[in-house]
């Protein structure tokens, strides 16, 4: 089927390199979410979240019930801060690789 | 000697441009303009449809040729709820059926042509588009905008642009473009942010014009700042909520940007714009406001199509640590040009990534000094009578 999927075997890896490479996992302080994680410098974050984690995240669950819902495009103050917890840990590694 | 990976030579991926279109809700347009008892002609999804509105007030959509021997129904005629071929008089209904054939002792049973289900949302039309040919999902429609539509905001000010050369792809790309913004848009994106999520994309970005430029669009005048949160619902359709703070004067400004794919390499641009109107102000001066705006958005709208209509495609590109998460991006976008079952997770699963503007404000505010710099010399060279 016709669509944008890369075919391309250097253009997979440069999808796998920027989507999947030096992700690390980060488990919400205050809820079972886990997601994982990249700093490619102090202020750049990347957040990866999965079905589950999505539904486990008690502020996204609260937030979905309320009318609207524009609110759900903000981040989860209490997985921010787990994640800068974990930063501070250690856990978490700073710095791009060439770009990525 | 083998050659070290530093000297190989990146090359482009130019991809192969899909054959379907997406699907999802597209935007036609304003209801108003379609509902004047007349046929209207819309070309998208590699044809032509044709919109009318019937006896009851609805709005419906078909394919634009009559199923008969080929017709061109948006040159024929509403006759009670049907549009009627100009060719043999063929009479079709909104829901896709032949109603009635003038000359004929009936109508045959298989003559069903392609619909498309209508939903008039904030006073534009929306059609679901589907390969699959799948009911519409009323869940995923773009959110109601409570007062607009009101004497609270200005009426939509409405503009269409066709694009040639170009897969609707390329302007989907901006959501995660957050240099561009200077180079192209002429401003300082001080902070931006993606968030992917379903089958929702948004961009927050909070901008300063450059004083370097003359401005022009809506994001480059250095009088203004911008608190932007836009959200694409599905494939085609983005609000757009913008707060701009003009001198201290701040306006809430909704931009609608929305788009239906023509061919594999063309598409409308269709946007809109509407004005909280301003305490005080009577309506004349709303208006103004509103044109101003819409003139300006416009503007920066096209600061894109040149680079889109010279650029190629790009299924590779090449990422620095500033750039915004493209790849993400386009694997949200790739959701909706697969058949459902083969959505992947890491399509819909939320992703969120924060760009780091610090190193790009501290160069692009040098460069913008040393332009001011040198403008300020070439006056002061030049004759004062000049």
């Amino acid at each position: 089927m016709a669509s944008f999927v890369p075919t391309r075997e250097e253009t997979l890896a440069d999808l796998r390199r920027y989507t999947e490479d030096r992700l690390v996992e980060v488990a919400c302080l205050d809820c079972l979410a886990r997601v994982r994680v990249k700093k490619n410098s102090d202020h750049q974050t990347s957040v990866q979240w999965t079905g589950q984690s999505r539904s486990d995240c008690q502020e996204f669950q609260r937030r979905g019930e309320a009318p609207g819902g524009r609110d759900v495009h903000k981040p989860c103050p209490r997985l921010m801060a787990s994640i800068d917890e974990a930063v501070r840990a250690g856990d978490v590694p700073i710095g791009a690789y060439d770009g990525y | 000697m083998t050659a070290t990976p530093a000297a190989v030579v990146r090359s482009l991926d130019q991809g192969t441009t899909p054959i379907r279109f997406a699907r999802g809700w597209h935007c036609l347009g304003l209801a108003a303009d379609f509902a004047d008892g007349k046929p209207h002609a819309v070309h998208g999804f590699g044809t032509k449809l044709v919109v009318w509105q019937d006896g009851e007030g609805e709005l419906n959509a078909l394919d634009g040729f009559c199923r008969h021997m080929g017709g061109d129904l948006t040159q024929g005629e509403v006759k009670g709820d049907h549009i009627a071929c100009p060719f043999h008089d063929w009479r079709w209904g909104g829901d896709g059926k032949c109603k009635e054939i003038p000359y004929a002792r009936r109508v045959p049973l298989r003559a069903r042509t392609q619909r498309y289900e209508t939903v008039v949302r904030n006073g534009q039309l929306l059609i679901w588009h589907d390969p699959e040919g799948s009911a519409a999902d009323h869940d995923i429609l773009p959110p109601e905008l409570p007062d607009v539509m009101s004497d609270k905001y200005t009426p939509w000010s409405w503009h269409t642009k066709e694009i040639n050369g170009s897969h609707c792809r390329e302007l989907i790309d901006n959501v995660a473009d957050m240099a561009h913004f200077y180079y192209v848009h002429f401003a300082f994106p001080t902070s931006f942010r993606n968030v992917f999520d379903g089958h929702t994309a948004t961009q927050f970005m909070e901008s300063k014009g450059r004083p370097d430029t003359s401005g022009g669009s809506g994001y480059g005048d250095e009088n203004s700042m911008l608190k932007s949160v836009a959200t694409y619902y599905g494939p085609a359709y983005m609000i757009n909520w913008l707060e701009v703070d003009y001198k201290g004067f701040v306006t809430e400004v909704i931009l609608i940007n929305c788009h239906i794919p023509t061919g594999p390499e063309s598409f409308t641009l269709q946007y809109g714009i509407s004005v909280r109107k301003p305490e005080g102000l009577d309506d004349k001066t709303c208006a103004y406001i509103a044109e101003r705006y819409t003139e300006s958005f416009g503007d920066g709208f096209l600061q894109d199509v040149a680079i889109w209509e010279n650029k190629v495609a790009v299924q590779n590109p090449l990422l620095c640590e500033e750039d915004g998460p493209v790849y993400q991006l386009r694997r949200w976008y790739e959701q909706f040009y697969v058949d459902v079952a083969d959505v992947k997770p890491e399509m819909v699963d939320r992703f969120e990534f924060e760009v780091d503007t610090t190193k790009a404000n501290e160069y692009w505010h040098a460069e913008v000094a040393e332009n001011l710099a040198k403008r300020a010399a070439a006056d002061a060279a030049a004759p004062a009578d000049a």
